[in-house]
């Protein structure tokens, strides 16, 4: 009968978490710069401008219909034929994961500005808004509100999908993982461990999404 | 004022304006009636720009709005527009939703905006709900604030697409009411309405379409009393 070192797991965790707080970051990151390409590539994408929907068009398809682990293997391997520099691993992983996430917050962005009644676009315009201004002030808002939940869903696969830029030794908590799995052969104990801290962050990631939904409802 | 001439507009195959003349002096309140599919909506859409149209020419006090070139925006900022499903914004207050084009696009100070605001919501009897949202007020409350809304622009001419048609009756009257107001005060109106009470009592000339084009038009009473067109005829009676 085998048994769970339990000592072995709380000796890991002090670098466990070390691995967890990166894993943190680089996510916060992509979150963030995730969002802001989301946002555009989304109002591009609902633009009658044919060239812009166009170039969104073929950006989401492109990001969602490649692995993000190619992605990742790109940005890092393939960058410095490019650009003749190579990235450092935290650098090609925050990129390749805000590339990636922007796709998909695109198109939940295109779904969110659709959702929102035509009518509300036809007051602001009538009132003498101009297309920015409409989309900014009236449209947007409302659609943040309903795609909330959506967004919040995306962030958290984000922050699970994190654990594949170990490949390129950047040392957040799956890479820490193995490494310490690799000095002392207990595979068992320490993906316990790095499983229950993954789950301690998307739950606290989901509270919060709820906690922020509740309050968006509140509001009016 | 505001003039047509040879309004085509289609959507697809199918033509819905085969073209309208039409002009409307300053002052002057004008309500177009018809069938539901007739186009009057659309006519009216046009007007600010809202529907695109194929053929034509419409002047709004001498801007063309068939010019590539018109700034469409500046256009819609002097003609207000009233929806039948009111169009609020739902994720603001009463007050916000009247004060934010005025401040956005004719950059009025926001202390400015606000006093206007209260002014133009006392006017449609609705003071106390500055700061109340949308999803709060009756559909004939709505309404009104959607008029305020339009009139803080100080619009030269405002259209009202069906004001009523979405509201329970017992509210119809207070909308009447505030429209009549501004009638009085020398509004430049047009109103696609089913309402011929308020066509016979507040409208200066009465438009009668049918498939897209205007049937006939004249005055309330020519029109209620003595429709010349048989198309008229059958419709007014069906409606009376």
């Amino acid at each position: 009968m085998m048994t769970l070192d339990f000592g072995l797991m709380v000796q890991a965790l002090p670098l466990l978490l070390q691995g967890a707080w990166l894993t943190i970051q680089i996510t916060f990151l992509a979150v963030l710069m995730g969002t802001i390409i989301g946002l555009f590539l989304g109002i591009m994408r609902v633009s009658h401008n044919k060239i812009l929907s166009g170039i969104a068009t073929v950006y989401v398809e492109f990001i969602r219909g490649t692995p993000l682990l190619v992605q990742i293997f790109l940005i890092h391997f393939a960058t410095p034929q490019l650009l003749g520099f190579s990235l450092e691993a935290y650098v090609s992983a925050v990129v390749a994961m805000s590339i990636n996430s922007g796709a998909y917050v695109a198109e939940i962005v295109r779904a969110g500005i659709q959702s929102v009644e035509k009518g509300q676009m036809e007051a602001a315009r009538s009132l003498g808004m101009n297309y920015s201004q409409a989309m900014w002030y009236i449209v947007l808002p409302q659609a943040f509100r309903c795609i909330l939940p959506a967004l919040g869903n995306e962030f958290i696969a984000l922050l699970k999908d994190s654990s594949l830029v170990s490949v390129i030794t950047l040392e957040e908590l799956t890479r820490k993982g193995q490494l310490i799995i690799g000095r002392t052969y207990k595979p068992f104990e320490i993906w316990i461990a790095v499983a229950l801290i993954y789950l301690v962050m998307t739950l606290t990631m989901s509270r919060l999404v709820a906690y922020l939904e509740r309050r968006s409802k509140n509001n009016g | 004022m505001v003039k047509v001439e040879n309004l085509h507009k289609s959507f697809g195959s199918l033509e819905v304006l085969k073209g309208i003349d039409s002009e409307i002096a300053l002052g002057e309140v004008v309500v177009v009636i018809g069938p539901s599919g007739s186009g009057k909506s659309t006519f009216l859409r046009c007007l600010n720009g809202l529907e695109d149209f194929q053929a034509g020419e419409i002047y709004i006090d001498k801007i063309k709005l068939h010019d590539q070139k018109t700034d469409i925006n500046e256009v819609r900022a002097e003609i207000g527009m009233v929806f039948q499903n009111f169009n609020l914004f739902p994720h603001m207050s009463v007050l916000d939703n009247i004060t934010l084009s005025p401040v956005k696009v004719r950059k009025q100070s926001k202390n400015e905006a606000e006093e206007i605001a209260l002014n133009l919501l006392e006017k449609v009897g609705l003071k106390d709900k500055a700061q109340a949202y949308p999803g709060q007020l009756s559909g004939g409350q709505k309404q009104r604030v959607a008029i305020a809304r339009a009139l803080a622009m100080k619009p030269k001419a405002m259209l009202f697409d069906e004001p009523t048609s979405a509201l329970d009756p017992e509210m119809v009257g207070e909308v009447l009411g505030v429209m009549k107001q501004l009638a009085e005060e020398g509004m430049t109106m047009v109103v696609v309405t089913h309402e011929m009470g308020f066509a016979r009592e507040v409208g200066d000339r009465v438009i009668f379409m049918d498939e897209g084009i205007i049937i006939e038009q004249g005055t309330p009473e020519e029109i209620f009393s003595n429709p010349q067109h048989e198309r008229t005829k059958s419709f007014l009676s069906k409606i009376l």
